[in-house]
Parts: C-alpha cells; structure tokens; sequence
C-alpha cells in the first residue's frame, strides 16, 4: 500500500470532488436542451399523428368569397385548396388565396393588445392586457353614448359580409352612431350604381361567362381581380373548350391586363371612352336591323349621335374595327358583355357602365344562359349596404376636421394606403382624440391607433360569406376556425360583443360563434323543407362538413324591360381628365397587381410571385409604350418622377409592348410604409398622386382620370423580374394553331355539389 | 450468362423507349395554353405545397431563386398588334433526360413511374444537371434557407427541406402520389384512380388548363387530352421525350 498520509489524502479527494463537480457542469453544458414528447391524454377527435385533416371555411382575401378547404397536420394549418362543393370556385384558389397561410403565419402579427404611450405615429406601442384595452375603449364608447352622442364614433372596416356585418350594423346602433362604413378600395360602386339606373336595383347580376360565346370586356380584367376571378376562369376555360364552339374574347383598355393578353382580341380605345365606344356598337346594332323591339325608335333617339364615323374618331378605334365588334357580337348566341375597372373608374365611369347594360339589352343577352342573370335577394348580407366610396370618406374625413369625430374603431381597413393624399385623409385621422384598431397588423392607417386590439385572422375565426355577385341562385358559406389561435388575439365579432357588454349595450350572443350560428338558424328555418335534415344540429354540422350551402331560388328572368327613362338617360360624355393636357401628357392608370389593394404587400410569397404581365418581384415600376420611351430617350430602369398636379412618386421605367403611347400605367400595392418587414420600404404607391376627381353619379374615385408628366432624373436602377428574354427568338416555345383546330375537351371540373 | 451481363440487360431493358408500358404508371401531364390566362395561382400553389424557400430580393437580383414552376413570358409583334403569350415551365419529366446522364453520382434518375426524380442526400451539387437541361427548370440552393418565425409552422411535413449546396426541381408532387397509391392499397384497389391525384398546380388552377394522369391508362383524361390534335411538346426537336404536353394556343378569327 502507497504511503498516503492524512494530508495527501484529503488533497486527493479534494481534487477528485473538483474534477467530478467539473465534468458535471460540462456535461450539462454539452446536453441538447430537454425536449419534451407531450402525448395528448386525451386527444382532439379529429386529431390524429401524421394523417391531414380537412377544414372547409371561406377565403377573406379578397371579396369573391371562395370556399377553401384548409389542410391541416398535427393542429396545424397546412395548405389552403379550393373547396370542390363551393360553386364559386369549385376547388379552385388564385395565388392570393393560396397565400393567405401566410396572413396566419406572418412573423410581424401582432400577438396581444398594444397601447400607445409615445405620439401616435410614432413606434411607441407597448403590450397591454385584454382587460386593459377593452376598458380604455369602453370607456370611451360609454360617455359618448351616455351623453346621447354616439354620432361621434364612427366605425371603418375592411368590406366583410354575412352576419359579421349584421353584428356591427346592431352594435353601431346600440351605440348610437349611423357612422358605420365599410371600405375597399376595388369595390365596383359604379357598377351597382349603373345596375340601378338600368336594371332598377342595386345588386350585381350574375355575369354568365361560362356559357357565353362572345364576351366584349369594357376594361374589366376579369381573370385576375373584377368581381370573383376564379369564378370567371372557370367561365372563360368553359367558354374556350367546355363546348363545341370556342368561345371569342375581345378587351378594349387602354393597358392590356392579364384578361386583354388572355382574350383572342385586345382593342387599345382611348381611356375613358369604352363607353362611347359601346354606343358606337349599339348605334350599330339597331341601325343594322339586328334589334327589333318595340321601343326601337326610342332607341334610335338616343344612339342617334353615336355613328360610327364619330365613335371612331372619339375612341381611336377604327370603323372597320367597329363595325367587325358590333356585327360578331350581335351575331353571337349567347353574347355578353362587361365593364369594369379602368372602364369604370373614370369621370363617366357609371355612363359607361350604363351603356354596357344597354348593349346587352340590344343584343339580347339580358336573362338569357351565357349573358347577364338576375340573382335573387341573398340570404344574408352582404357589405355593398355600406359600402363607403370616395366622396363618403371624404365626408368622414371632413367631419373628423371639424372636430366631429372623438372615437373612430378600425377593422382591417387602409384608408391611409389607398386615399390619394389629395384627400388629406392621415391628416384628418389626427384630429380624432381616439383611435382603435382591430387590426392584426400595424399598417399605415393602425400605426395610428391609440389602442390596437388584434383581432384572429379568418383562419382562426368564425364567419360566413354570401357571394354578391351570386350564381343566379343564393349561395352562402361558413367560415369556421381551422386551428387555434396562435396568439392572444380575439375575433373581430367577439371584441365588438365584449365592447357592447361593457358599455351597457348588450346584444343577444355570447360570442361571434353563437351570432353565426344563430343567423343560419334563421336561413334554416326558412328553408327547413329543402334541407332533408332534421333539426338545425344537423343541418348545421352538414354545413360545417359542406362548407357551403345554396338555395334553390334562381329567379325568373325573361321579362326584363327597361323603362323609357332609363333608355332616355342614356349618353356617355367625353371623360374628364386632371391636369392641363399640354404639362401632363400622359393618363395614369394605376391597376392592382398581385398585392390587390396593397393587403398583400406582407406576404412573402406574394412579393415573390413574379407579375402577371411584365415577371416583376419585389417593387414598383412604370409602364411605357415602347415608341415614348424611345421619344423620351428612356430605357428600362431609368428612374422617373411620375409628377401630376398632386405631387409625385419616383419608380424605374419598364418597356411595356401593349400600352397605348399616350397612358402610363403603375401597379398598385407596393409603396408602404408600415405593414411589417416584407412590405415596407418598397417601390411607391401610385394612389398617392391621383386627384380627387369624382364621378358624381356614384361617388366613386376616377382613379384612371389623373394626367401626369414623366420627368427623368438621371439614375438607373435594376429592375428585379425572372423574364430574361422577353421575346421567343425562333425558338418556337408557345406555339399557336389557327381556329378551325378547336377541339372540345372534357374537362376535368368537379362536378358541383350543393348540399341542400 | 455472367452476373454482370445480366444487370446490363435488366439495365438495357428498362432503358428503350416505351418501356414504362411495363409498369403500372406512366405520369403525363397537359397544359392548355388557350385556357391558360397566366395568373399565377399555380406558382404559389407549388410554392405552398412543396417548401420553396422564400429567397429575398438579392437572390432574385442574382437569378438565385427557387420556383418549381414558373411562367415565362414572349410579347409577339408590335403595338397595337401585340400579343403575349405565356407558359407556364416546370420539369418536363422528360423520359430521355439529358440531365439523368450527366449526373455523376446518379442523384438523378428515372424512377418506374415515368418521373425524374432527384435523391438530395445524394447530390453532390456539381449543378451538371441544370446545364445539360434545355427547359433551365433545375434550381441550386446556393444558401440555406430560413423561415421566419413561424412561418415555418407552414411548411408541409410530407416533404423534405433541402439545404445548401443541393438540387432542386419538380416532382409531380410525388409526395401526393405516394399517399394515393397508399390509399388506393388501403382501399383493396390495385390501381390509383383516374384524377384521384393531382400536384398542387393543377389543383388549384383557375381555368383549368392543366390536366395530370396516367398515360398508360388509355381512358385517363390525360391520356384523352394527349390525343388531342392540338398536342405539342417545347424543344421537340431535341427528342427529350417529354411527360409534359402543352396544347396550342388558338388564333381564332373574330
């Protein structure tokens, strides 16, 4: 045995106890962090390890009301795809729709209320409780309407329909306010003001593209953004090779969208006169005998100064062209025509809108298959009732001047992005003491707030949708929640509810939930004997199954008439421009792109998808006819300043083949300021500029009206698209074959399912 | 015959044109560019559906970015007679690929069902492949790639993430016609069904343009579509033998 003394010996173990400790510490500095495996004891019923489950609900990017079925895997929102039973889309989604995952999973959402304790405006949100938040509004909503002066709150919201609406409608009057307005920036408020003055009501007719075989689009790019583009593709597909006869599309806009590059034919008529131009045919039509009404000679009156000799020179479009236009499409059966858009968004834009009716009047495309369908009444709301268009905003924003304003309550709405500045809307904002948002992120018009109260995106919501622009038949869905919330966020139907609550005002639902339910109840309470269920339970759990639901109310529609009025009001005047044509050469038409109105603009996969027409990411850019640009010496990249009367934005020029020399056009949707890291600080918001010139008979913006100049200023910069070559070069990839090879197709859309 | 011989043979066999004719599936699909509008829906879809990497601007700047399908864009003629013609172009299948042939560790190759598959814990990265292919449909990840937090809770867990230094491209979805014929075995079938499967494109396409199927199915909507007079397939002449089918664009006369 070594020799240890005691000394030694506690040295030793001394030494031992030091490296022990040592190598623990190390090793449990090395250890992965602990992961924990947490089965679910009890697990959801429709939740099973690796096997998707299927959701059904509604898409709320836009306003066409798709159904979707959303894909989900281990309590998690996978992929969004068409619902096949929904009769809008059958199973089909646009890009938008498939990105609104990213609306769920954005990384800039808010994740609780916030409060802000700097200058509004200024970055200085800080988290706050529920508790805390829904007191500080209610508080303020309580004097207001305790003092009878509940006119002094207005609510603004994004357009939403079905019974949400009918639910801020009753809270607005249980406050005491009329100021409740819903606001989109692409809704067609021309169009339903040119259906009353013709069709005498103000609701969208069903534009049956499906089974026209001639379809004359006056502006409205019906593929990619008017109305229900999913919708219309399919009609378009159908049309094309559904049938025996190919269908024949013509678009006559001055910039050729996605449905000009689309259609057999893309007519360049000069911006703003699509009407005259539709007069022109329908001059045409009647005095070339293909109409044979009785009120014929009214008719004649009223087109009399329509020739085509003065329609072509208006228009720019020439009189064999004209007459080539008007004699297919009165020969064609069923024929169809639309107007929207860049049509519509003029000084006479509901003139044009009107004429467009007339001409299908005419052609005998009113109530017929393949023409324009009459819808009956929907069987819920919809957002049109309060729809706000410019000139009501612009009453808003003086009422908010004037100091008449103290609480204004925001969902998901962005004057501040799409309001041209000429209508000092942020400015008018400042002046109300309190501003909440529901907003689930902080955009240009929320950066405003005094309090943000986020509200659950439609995935995490419940909701329904009535499509406005119909089927010919009423059509309703659920919206129902796909996953759990992520954050600690509310929907927007239960933070009005808790709001009612707490101001003394309560209304008869416990949540946004129970509201829904209790609006479908109704509707099957009306149509218990169509339903072949039961009880409304089963009803019920059919629908959420379903996703949608129809009624079997298509209306009558062959007797339709104009009235001598309406035929003699009829006339389209010569548009109306800002800007003395001689300082401001071009016409700005500012188009929505793949970011819509601009709510897109924080979607990553939205910036990245490059653009329909031009294969342009991430940015803003100004399209020029070729033969100006040269003109002007200016080549792709060359930075502008796009100046008209209001001010300017700077963008780089795009060479653009299918625009006429004397309009620039601009994408609308970049240009933000807030809107969280993928949206901000990028390209410019043409909106910004225009002028606020109004068309008086609707209200609406002519946001198409405003002339502008192009001043170069000497920088160049790269245009970022994925389109090298924008020519085929003899390489023979797209290739093409003449008419008489059309060969009808089978095709492979879903067979429509309405659950009754 | 020496064990050697017989692997060249089984080899040789299943390399003559028409040989997937032997096998159960012959994935085809068409694509109508007179129904086609160009919209993009399909884009994203693929997007969604497969894990593409959000790749920021810079990498688009440097013509880095991933898209597995994508729309290339002719203008024809001048103003006002100008026409654009889109397509959309995602990995053509092709049954000749000049890309499996270069590939010098066989990351690439054609599996039994008529698809150019590619194994990423193979690849090597030489980006061999992406020159020999004339349809430039194969993406590089020159970077890895990040999701913001928690955009990554999107991602689809049926498809695998690839990282830096790895090719990329169309599958058909494989991952779709895995679970199809899955549930087709389950089911008791020993086929998968006419239009029981579809990648995420034609899923979700607006106009219903494309159409994906069997072609060793003569009665298969694909298989009547590819009959169609119209049928023509891009850089034909270079006799890749594409899976991909595009139908003419009509010029019709108004």
């Amino acid at each position: 045995m070594p020799n240890i003394d005691r000394r030694d010996f506690i040295k030793l173990v001394g030494a031992g106890g030091v490296g022990v400790g040592a190598g623990v510490v190390l090793r449990e500095s090395i250890k992965h962090p602990r992961e924990h495996l947490i089965p679910h004891v009890l697990a959801p019923e429709d939740y099973s390890s690796g096997v998707a489950t299927w959701y059904n609900s509604v898409c709320s990017m836009c306003s066409a009301g798709c159904g979707i079925s959303v894909r989900t895997r281990e309590g998690r929102a996978k992929k969004i795809e068409g619902n096949p039973s929904h009769a809008v889309n059958q199973g089909r989604l646009c890009a938008l729709g498939q990105a609104g995952l990213q609306v769920l999973y954005n990384p800039d959402r808010l994740t609780g209320p916030l409060l802000q304790s700097a200058d509004r405006g200024a970055d200085g949100f800080t988290q706050i409780t529920w508790e805390d938040g829904l007191t500080r509004v209610a508080s303020q909503l309580d004097v207001l309407r305790a003092a009878g002066r509940g006119n002094r709150i207005a609510l603004l919201t994004r357009g939403v329909g079905g019974h949400l609406a009918e639910l801020l409608e009753s809270f607005a009057e249980g406050v005491g306010t009329n100021r409740l307005f819903h606001y989109d920036y692409a809704h067609p408020h021309a169009l339903y003001a040119a259906n009353e003055r013709f069709f005498g009501e103000q609701q969208l007719p069903y534009y049956d593209l499906s089974n026209t075989r001639h379809l004359l689009s006056f502006g409205a790019d019906y593929l990619a953004g008017w109305l229900s583009p999913v919708h219309h593709s399919l009609g378009f597909a159908n049309s094309r090779h559904g049938g025996d006869n190919r269908g024949y599309f013509v678009q006559i806009e001055p910039r050729m969208s996605p449905s000009g590059a689309a259609a057999d034919e893309w007519v360049p008529a000069k911006p703003g006169t699509e009407g005259i131009l539709a007069l022109g045919l329908a001059h045409h039509i009647v005095a070339s005998g293909h109409y044979d009404g009785d009120d014929i000679d009214e008719w004649k009156g009223v087109l009399s100064a329509y020739t085509l000799e003065k329609v072509a020179e208006e228009t720019d479009v020439s009189e064999s062209v004209l007459q080539r236009l008007a004699e297919s499409f009165a020969n064609a059966s069923p024929s169809l025509a639309i107007g929207g858009d860049g049509a519509a968004n003029n000084s006479n834009g509901v003139d044009t809108l009107v004429a467009i009716n007339a001409l299908n009047y005419l052609a005998g495309n009113v109530g017929t298959a393949g023409g324009v369908v009459f819808n009956p009444n929907p069987a819920g709301a919809t957002s049109h009732d309060h729809q706000a268009n410019y000139r009501t905003l612009a009453q808003l924003a003086a009422s908010a001047r004037n100091g008449d304003i103290d609480v204004l309550i925001l969902n998901d709405a962005n004057p501040v992005f799409t309001m041209p500045l000429a209508s000092e809307f942020k400015a008018a904002l400042a002046r109300i003491p309190f501003i909440v948002s529901l907003s689930s992120f902080i955009d240009e018009t929320s950066a405003l707030a005094n309090v943000v109260l986020p509200s659950h995106t439609y995935l995490e919501s419940w909701g329904d949708a009535f499509p406005e622009h119909g089927m010919g038949f009423s059509i309703g869905a659920v919206s129902q929640p796909v996953i759990a919330p992520l954050y600690d966020t509310k929907a927007t139907g239960d933070i009005v509810l808790d709001l009612a609550r707490r101001t003394g005002n309560p209304m008869p639902w416990d949540s946004l939930e129970d509201c829904i339910k209790d609006g479908w109840n109704k509707i099957y309470q009306r149509n218990a004997s169509d339903t072949q269920t039961d009880s409304f339970e089963s009803f019920w759990r059919a629908l959420l199954k379903a996703g949608v639901w129809g009624e079997k109310n298509h209306r009558s529609n062959d007797s339709f008439r104009p009235n001598a009025s309406a035929i003699a009001n009829i006339g389209v005047d010569v548009p109306v421009f800002s800007g003395d044509a001689e300082v401001y050469p071009f016409v700005l038409q500012p188009f929505l792109s793949t970011m819509h109105d601009g709510r897109a603009a924080n979607l990553p996969w939205m910036q990245e998808l490059p653009d329909v027409m031009t294969s342009v990411v991430y940015g803003s850019w100004v399209e020029m006819n070729p033969k100006t640009a040269e003109n002007l010496g200016l080549a792709e990249g060359d930075l502008v300043d796009v100046e008209s009367t209001e001010g300017s934005v700077r963008a780089p020029i795009l060479v653009y083949p299918a625009i006429r020399p004397d309009v620039i056009a601009m994408p609308i949707g970049q240009g933000h300021s807030n809107y969280g890291r993928y949206a901000s600080n990028r390209g410019t918001n043409p909106l910004e500029i225009l002028s606020p010139l109004v068309d008086e008979s609707s209200g609406n913006l002519a946001s198409n009206a405003t002339r502008v100049k192009v001043v170069a200023t000497g920088k160049h910069i790269e245009i970022v698209k994925t389109s090298g070559k924008s020519r085929d070069l003899g390489r023979d990839i797209v290739q093409t074959t003449g008419g008489s090879d059309h060969t009808a197709q089978t095709n492979s859309i879903p067979i429509m399912v309405i659950p009754t | 015959m020496s064990f050697l011989d017989r692997i060249t043979e089984g080899w040789r066999k299943n390399r003559k044109p028409g040989y997937h004719e032997n096998f159960d599936y012959h994935w085809a699909m068409t694509i109508d560019l007179d129904q086609c509008s160009g919209c993009g829906a399909c884009v994203t879809a693929c997007q969604a559906e497969n894990n593409l990497p959000i790749v920021g601007e810079d990498a688009f700047v440097k013509g880095r970015e991933v898209k597995w399908l994508r729309l290339e864009h002719y203008w024809e003629g001048e103003y006002p007679d100008v026409k654009l013609n889109v397509i959309p172009m995602m990995c053509q299948h092709c049954d000749s690929a000049p890309c499996e042939t270069v590939c010098p560790v066989s990351a690439t190759y054609h599996n039994q069902d008529g698809l150019n598959t590619q194994i990423y814990n193979r690849c090597i990265g030489t980006r061999s492949c992406a020159v020999y292919c004339p349809y430039e449909v194969r993406y590089f990840n020159y970077n890895d790639h990040a999701w913001d937090s928690p955009l990554d809770q999107q991602l689809n867990p049926d498809v695998s993430v690839r990282e830096k230094g790895v090719m990329e491209k169309c599958t058909f979805c494989i991952q779709r016609i895995r679970q199809a014929k899955d549930n087709a075995k389950d089911d008791g079938r020993r086929r998968v069904r006419d239009g029981e499967v579809q990648p995420a494109c034609v899923q979700t396409c607006p106009s219903n343009a494309m159409v994906f199927g069997d072609r060793n199915d003569p009665k298969s909507q694909v298989s009547r579509s590819l009959r169609d007079p119209r049928a023509y397939k891009v850089l034909d002449e270079l006799n890749t033998n594409s899976s991909v089918v595009y139908l003419k664009k009509v010029e019709a006369e108004g």
